[in-house]
């Protein structure tokens, strides 16, 4: 990692947070993002009735930047795990920062990269109609994510949650798990309250790519 | 190490769809074009390089398979940069950086938005309960503080919401819990939640529940912005008669100016919801006039199009339509709705 890049004529921008405390709530419109000075913050969404972590981000790392995009609601939300001090910006103070400091703008823009390609990726698995397909393309991303290459491996112990599922795939729940119990029928996958295994990932990329073929035509 | 420069011949290619390869370049000279396939039209788009521009610079800086193939369409000039290079290359043109970061966070945007779209299926939680529920789960759980904290965010942004009530009544239940069993996970300080380090010590304890949302502190948001979002909030909810007496109290208010701006922007486009097409053309004029360089002329010219299109005027509409396409950000989603429209209306001409 490169050495923190000296931040000091940024100290207006600062703020802090107790530990426990919620730095913004999911769906609150915002208008801010921040870079953690010091203390950890930990990135949660509430789905059913399970807090789920999404990240654990430490110093010298961003957040809420998505809010310089439009004012969205947030899509998750943050709380202090230690006490955190972090630099505030909003759009309008956001420019000064990037022009004094080069490196966090270098970072901001690995960060837009990312969320642009995850972004992407997601929409592929939308433009699915298949139900089934749309699970399958899921455990694809996910082995993506994990940088894995799906040609030299076959079983992939995910640790994921039907409910995970159902939201990447953008199908409600219960259709997820229909996917899934017959996916578990057909014996392609096991699914455990924490996990799910996929037994043969070239399997799963075989059939996306064929009903992606199958809609293109 | 610095940058090598490389000549390609017409008709050759830097680089296929799909390809994983570091390399980042920079047009010097000639004509180079990116072709890929949109996924949203399946139409094939070629995109010109304007020389000076880099290309390849997410899949090169991001390692990710490039999404396009570079075609090469007259003898070029082209700078290639390895990550480190434009790295340090871009350290010293922050101009730059803040260039593409502009492009990206509109690509983003305009992807973002198109995921939103496909996500309409989805059982999605509208934002107002969704942020009562985190309030209902902090405080299920025994997190207190982290419960008064959503329910007050909760009366911030919806003082007259569906939830208003219960969420007042719950914000004295966390209060009395905190104040015997402490914030719960952690010791939060509920009136203080944000204090900036510089500004000495926080406000007092919090005010009773029932009190208006008070001015909060930098950083957080003006009487203004929350009257704001409160309108916004209604038009999300396709309250469009409502959201137009909202945004009509904040611009005679007279009091943020940016707020006021942003308001009269979107009590023009209600009045196009509401279908009183003379009246939002006639807005959308008077705030182009004001403002000719508005962040927004896109979008406003967009609805002025679509306003006299509704009123059967199809020169005009087109006339316009036709004006916003050649207007800069060819990826921006206005410009592509905008060539969407003028489509239509061709086809109907056919």
């Amino acid at each position: 990692m490169s050495p923190a890049p000296d931040l000091s004529m940024f100290k207006r921008f600062m703020v802090s947070f107790r530990k426990g405390d919620i730095i913004f709530c999911e769906y609150e419109p915002g208008d801010t993002f921040y870079l953690i000075q010091s203390g950890r913050v930990q990135i949660v969404r509430i789905i059913g009735d399970l807090e789920k972590n999404i990240d654990i981000l430490y110093p010298g790392e961003m957040f809420g930047e998505m809010a310089i995009l439009e004012e969205a609601p947030r899509s998750a939300t943050t709380i202090a795990l230690d006490d955190v001090k972090a630099l505030e910006f909003n759009r309008e103070n956001f420019e000064v920062l990037m022009m004094g400091n080069p490196a966090i703008a270098m970072k901001l823009l690995k960060l837009f990269i990312k969320r642009i390609y995850d972004q992407k990726r997601r929409f592929m698995i939308l433009t699915l109609d298949d139900t089934e397909a749309r699970v399958a393309d899921v455990f694809l991303m996910l082995a993506e994510n994990q940088s894995m290459d799906t040609s030299a491996v076959d079983s992939i112990d995910f640790k994921t949650t039907v409910d995970d599922m159902s939201h990447w795939a953008g199908i409600p729940v219960a259709q997820t798990r229909e996917a899934l119990n017959h996916f578990v029928a057909q014996r392609r996958i096991e699914l455990h309250p924490d996990r799910i295994v996929v037994k043969n990932i070239n399997d799963f990329q075989r059939f996306v790519n064929s009903r992606r073929k199958h809609q293109e035509k | 190490m610095s940058p090598k420069a490389v000549q390609y011949r017409a008709n050759s290619i830097i680089f296929f769809k799909g390809d994983k390869s570091e390399w980042v370049y920079l047009l010097n000279a000639g004509k180079v074009s990116l072709n890929y396939v949109d996924v949203e039209t399946g139409q094939e788009v070629h995109d010109l390089i304007k020389m000076g521009e880099f290309f390849g610079v997410k899949s090169g800086l991001g390692r990710y398979p490039r999404e396009e193939t570079a075609v090469v369409l007259q003898d070029s000039s082209v700078m290639a940069f390895t990550p480190q290079e434009f790295e340090l290359f871009a350290a010293k043109n922050t101009r730059i950086i803040t260039k593409m970061l502009k492009v990206f966070s509109n690509q983003l945007r305009c992807i973002h938005k198109q995921v939103q779209t496909l996500m309409v299926s989805d059982a999605q939680e509208n934002p107002e309960t969704g942020l009562y529920k985190i309030g209902e789960y902090y405080l299920k759980n025994k997190r207190y503080g982290q419960a008064l904290h959503a329910f007050k965010r909760y009366l911030v942004y919806y003082p007259t919401g569906a939830y208003a009530g219960d969420a007042t009544n719950k914000i004295v239940q966390a209060e009395e819990f905190v104040s015997r069993y402490g914030s719960g996970a952690a010791q939060a300080s509920p009136a203080a939640a944000r204090a900036p380090a510089s500004a000495g010590s926080p406000e007092g304890p919090a005010a009773g529940a029932s009190e208006a949302p008070r001015r909060e502190k930098s950083g957080e948001l003006s009487d203004t912005a929350q009257q704001y979002y409160n309108a916004v909030s209604l038009v999300s909810q396709e309250k469009h008669t409502e959201a137009f007496k909202a945004f009509k109290k904040i611009l005679e208010a007279g009091g943020d100016q940016e707020y006021a701006a942003k308001a009269e922007f979107e009590m023009a486009k209600c009045l196009f919801h509401l279908k009183q097409y003379d009246s939002c053309v006639r807005t959308f004029s008077s705030i182009v006039q004001k403002f000719p360089k508005h962040p927004d002329l896109r979008e406003a010219l967009f609805y002025v199009a679509r306003s006299y299109e509704e009123k059967g005027d199809a020169a005009k509409a087109g006339g316009l339509y036709k004006k916003i396409t050649t207007m800069a950000g060819d990826d921006d989603p206005v410009v592509r709705r905008a060539r969407k429209a003028l489509k239509a209306m061709e086809g109907q001409k056919a």
